[in-house]
This record gives C-alpha cells, sequence and structure tokens, in this order.
C-alpha cells in the first residue's frame, strides 16, 4: 500500500508534467525539449527569493512567472521563427536541444552545479489509514491535483480545448478564420512552463535540485505524452499517473539503478503493441507526420 | 607538438563518428541521437575482447563493429514505423537504456569505475609507442572508411538510401526495400562507429560510462548538424569546428570549474544559430525538409 500510494504522488506529478509537454506538442507539434530546462530553473528563482527574504508566497509566484516568461523567450525565438520559415519537425528539435544546452548551462554557471534543498531537515510526517506520507508528498500531489483540475475546467468552460484541437489540425485555417494564433500558441508556451514549474518546485522541495535533472523530467513528459496519444492532453496525465506507479513499483522490486530503463522498456512495449498510445486513435497515413 | 598530435587523434576518432552519423542523418534522414551509446558499445565490446580474451588489436575492432552491428537492430527494427519527432524519442530511449546498462551492469563493464589498463593500438605484434605510430595508423582506418562511404554514397544503395530520405513513400511505390535499406544503413554506421569507439578505448586506454552519454551523442549531432550532413567534407569540417571549439575557448583562460560549462553554452549556441541561419550545415548539401 505504501508503495502504490508513494507511486501515486509521484505520477500525479508525472502526470502534469505530461500534460505540460503533450499540451505544446499536440497543438504546436514542437518537441519542447527546452520544457526541461524551465523544470530545472524554477526552483533556482524560488531559492533566490527564499534568500533575498521576500518570502515563498512571492517566491513561488516569482518562480512560475518566469517559468512562463522562459517558455514565451522559446516561442518568440525559436519555434515562431521556424514556424514562419516553413522548417521541419527536426529543425525544430535541434533548435530546441541547443536552447535546453544554453538555459542549463546558464544555470549552472550562475548557480554552480551542486544539488541544492529548498528545506533543512526532516519533514513532517502525517499517518492515516496504515500510509505515511511526508508534508512534501501531500503538497506536491494536492498541488498537482489542483492544477490540473483546474486546467481541465478552463478547457470545459471556454471554447479554449475547441480552439487548441483547431490549431492542431489546422492553423492556417484557424487564423483565416480570425483567430490570433499567434497568441494562442504564447498561450500555450507560458502555460506549459508554468505547469512544468509546478512540478519543478514541489520535487524540489521534496528531494532537492541541481541544474541536470531538467533532462529526466523532460524526457517522462515525452513518454508520458507518447504513452497517452498525440492530441491527447488526458492520456498523457493518465499515462503519467500510470509511469509512477510502475516506477515505484521497479524501485521496490528490483532497484532505483533501472529506473530509468525500465521507463523505456514500458514505452518500446507501447509503441510495439500500440503506437498510437493507449488513448490515441489511428492515424491514416495521409495523416501522418 | 605532442598535444597537436593528441588533438589530431581526437580528430581522426571523430571524423569517423561524425561521418557515419552523417550516413544516417544526411543520407537516410533519421535522426539519430543514440550514436554515443554506440560509440560506448564499440569501446566496451573492443576493451573486453582485448581485457577478457586477449584479443589482440584488429579482432577487437571486429568485435566492436559487430557488437555495435548487432544492438543498432534496437533503433532499425522500430525505425520501420516512426519518422521524425516519435523515431528521435526511440533513438532518445535506447541511448538512455543502453547507458544505464553500461553504468549498471557492474560485472561485465565494472560499471561507474570503467575499466582501465586497455592495449594500445597494435598491428599484429608492434604496437604503438609513439603517438605519432597512433596517428599514422589511425589515418589509414580513417580513409579506408572514407573512401567506402564515398563509394557507397554513389552505388546504387546510396541512391536509394536517398531516395527513400526525400520521399518514402515514392521511394517504396517504386519497389525500393525501404525497411531493409534502413536496417541495413543503421548496421553499417553502427558499425563504423563501434570502430570509433574501439579506436578511442585503445588510445586512452581507460573507459568509464560518462564518455558515452547524451550530452555525448549531442556533440556528435553537433558535429554533423554544424558541418553539413548529405556529403563527405560536411562532416570533417563539422569534427574540425567543434574539435577547435574548447581549445579556443581555452585561449580565453577560463577557470576550470565553469569551462565545461562554457563549453557546452557554445553548443548549444552553434546548434540554434545554425537552424535560424544555415539548416544544411557549414559545408552541407542536404537540408531537412
Amino acid at each position: 500500500m505504501q508503495i502504490i500510494a508513494n507511486g501515486l504522488i509521484q505520477g500525479l506529478l508525472f502526470a502534469l508534467m505530461g500534460m505540460a509537454f503533450s499540451l505544446v506538442y499536440s497543438t504546436t507539434r514542437t518537441f519542447h525539449i527546452a520544457l526541461g530546462a524551465i523544470y530545472a530553473l524554477a526552483p533556482y528563482i524560488l531559492l533566490a527569493c527564499i534568500q533575498a527574504g521576500v518570502g515563498w508566497v512571492i517566491g513561488v509566484v516569482a518562480a512560475l512567472c518566469i517559468s512562463a516568461l522562459v517558455g514565451l523567450i522559446c516561442e518568440e525565438v525559436l519555434h515562431w521563427p521556424f514556424v514562419r520559415k516553413g522548417a521541419p519537425p527536426e529543425v525544430h528539435i535541434i533548435g530546441s536541444l541547443g536552447m535546453f544546452l544554453v538555459l542549463i548551462q546558464i544555470i549552472a554557471l550562475i548557480w554552480g552545479n551542486d544539488t541544492q534543498v529548498l528545506r533543512a531537515g526532516v519533514d513532517e510526517v502525517y499517518t492515516a489509514a496504515g500510509i505515511r506520507l511526508t508534508r512534501a508528498q501531500l503538497v506536491g500531489g494536492g498541488g498537482a491535483i489542483i492544477v490540473m483540475a483546474g486546467f481541465f475546467l478552463w478547457l470545459r468552460r471556454s471554447d479554449l480545448g475547441l480552439q487548441f484541437r483547431a490549431m492542431a489540425d489546422n492553423p492556417v485555417l484557424l487564423s483565416l478564420l480570425g483567430r490570433n494564433v499567434r497568441n494562442l500558441r504564447r498561450m500555450v508556451f507560458m502555460v506549459s512552463a508554468g505547469m512544468a514549474g509546478v512540478v519543478a518546485l514541489a520535487t524540489a522541495y521534496d528531494v532537492g535540485f541541481d541544474p541536470h535533472g531538467g533532462l529526466q523530467a523532460v524526457l517522462v513528459g515525452i513518454v508520458a505524452t507518447i504513452m497517452g496519444g498525440r492530441g491527447s492532453l488526458f492520456g498523457a496525465a493518465l499515462a503519467g499517473l500510470l509511469l509512477g506507479i510502475l516506477r515505484s513499483q521497479v524501485i521496490w522490486h528490483f532497484s532505483a539503478r533501472w529506473e530509468e530503463a525500465a521507463t523505456f522498456l514500458i514505452l518500446a512495449l507501447i509503441l510495439f503493441f500500440r503506437p498510437q498510445g493507449l488513448f490515441g486513435r489511428a492515424l491514416r497515413l495521409e495523416e501522418k507526420v | 607538438m605532442n598535444y597537436l598530435l593528441h588533438l589530431l587523434i581526437y580528430f581522426e576518432i571523430y571524423i569517423i563518428v561524425a561521418m557515419s552519423l552523417n550516413l544516417l542523418i544526411g543520407y537516410s534522414g533519421l535522426l539519430q541521437v543514440a550514436h554515443a551509446a554506440y560509440f560506448g558499445v564499440g569501446a566496451y565490446a573492443a576493451a573486453l575482447l582485448a581485457l577478457k580474451l586477449g584479443a589482440s588489436f584488429l579482432p577487437a575492432l571486429f568485435g566492436a563493429a559487430l557488437a555495435a552491428a548487432i544492438l543498432s537492430l534496437l533503433v532499425s527494427l522500430p525505425a520501420w514505423r516512426f519518422r521524425g519527432d516519435y523515431f528521435v524519442m526511440i533513438s532518445l530511449a535506447v541511448q538512455v537504456t543502453l547507458y544505464a546498462l553500461m553504468y549498471n551492469w557492474v560485472d561485465l563493464t565494472n560499471g561507474p569505475y570503467g575499466l582501465s589498463g586497455i592495449p594500445r593500438p597494435a598491428i599484429f605484434d608492434s604496437t604503438m609507442a609513439t603517438q605519432g605510430g597512433v596517428f599514422a595508423f589511425y589515418g589509414v582506418i580513417v580513409i579506408f572508411i572514407a573512401v567506402t562511404l564515398g563509394l557507397l554514397k554513389h552505388s546504387p544503395f546510396g541512391r536509394a538510401l536517398q531516395a527513400m530520405r526525400d520521399d518514402e513513400l515514392a521511394a517504396r511505390s517504386l519497389g525500393l526495400p525501404v525497411r531493409m535499406l534502413k536496417v541495413q544503413s543503421f548496421l553499417i554506421a553502427s558499425a563504423m562507429v563501434g570502430v570509433a569507439g574501439g579506436m578511442y578505448g585503445a588510445y586512452v586506454s581507460y573507459i568509464d560510462p560518462t564518455s558515452f552519454t547524451l550530452d555525448e551523442s549531442i556533440l556528435m549531432l553537433s558535429m554533423v548538424i554544424v558541418g553539413g550532413t548529405g556529403n563527405i567534407r560536411g562532416p570533417i569540417v563539422g569534427a574540425a569546428v567543434l574539435i577547435a571549439i574548447p581549445e579556443l575557448l581555452r585561449l580565453l583562460a577560463l577557470p576550470d570549474a565553469i569551462a565545461a560549462n562554457v563549453r557546452l553554452l557554445a553548443y548549444g549556441l552553434l546548434l540554434i544559430l545554425m537552424m535560424h541561419w544555415r539548416p544544411q550545415g557549414l559545408a552541407g548539401k542536404y537540408r531537412f525538409e
């Protein structure tokens, strides 16, 4: 039970990361690797704010805002110019990889390569029905649920979800219909970066952080996105949840060293038996990119 | 003088790496990011053959090529189905998995401690004691591989690869065995990078998994992207540029702690700038479409 509970909390964070990646990928067909750098950046902003003595609340808000800003920068200097040139997906990927490297190295140059922590000492532990959870886990899991629920509610209450689908389908037509695709894209990148920031802060509060954890995080996001099926935000979230539970089982039964390999083994199996993802629909040949 | 020779030997090794990667990116249009893992497979195979079975240099290199070629099925079979960003994801997964194997399979690879005391390169019974000897010997191997690739490019096989790169569907409709072509191109490219790995291990006489990480794969990718894809001279230019960058940064006399960060920062910037202004590379022919 305890293992499943731990996995569930981890899974909720993975789910949010999966959604963050999937949001950009499903709407703009951009492989947003630089999201990993945003993930790495957010805790440092919070740490800097706390050290400056402005308090947790402002620190968290500042970290999320700066995350969103960096997301916006990725879109403005990288992906939008590429779209205007009609660049193929490979160019987006390589550009995003370059951006990832640049951001991570800037972080490492400013704050150093060492692991840092947001809190000192042992966390408070709460016990209920035989399950023990730390406060960090509760905050992380709860935060992830709130953000995801809020986002799905937003999608449902406005025609945003419809616009996202339309943009994924045919951005040119959407702009001909009088929608501002440019702003929609900006929003997608900012919201996604904000989500990654939330995951990063929760994880950093729990286990600490260093500049190089971003890659793992974005890989999890990518795997969740592919597992969930392209274009399905809900699928990505559910796949992330599943991934968290499965990974905690691997750690318990084998060893934490095989965690990464297990993730990709799951991915390989899914791609082999269900290439459209768990919740995606099969594409016709001419729809495939 | 010795230092210059040392750089030139690295240059030779990376020429092979970049040229073999170019076979995949420039001729087959498949964006492979697991190349460092195959480089590592070659290095480990050659080192283990030499250390545990007492194989001499050339048979060990042959074993390295064979091991890398067999393992290339891990990427080439999924490549039957996936292109573009999904394929990148697969090769990313292979990179992480192979790295996890090298790191965690302690009985075979000695894990994070690496393998030391790898015998120096030798032909028949005469060991290359001096760097000049190694340089000349490796030069012969490089020329052999470059000539092979040059002949391959203009062979029916090479033309079929380029047809597949430009339009897979059309190539299939003309009766080209697209799946077989992919498997073959990965076999050849992986065998070549495996040889390069074996040469690397024999030259530095110590290997550990950290030389075969994703960062290293990105470096190899940058060589091909910066130098140019789709011809022979592109990768050579790329290898020269990317080996020269750290040496030029050395002139700035940066402190050791940040030198590595600045180097990666430069690589990232280079990738972004190339994607913006010269997606076909400095001396390349093919650009992603």
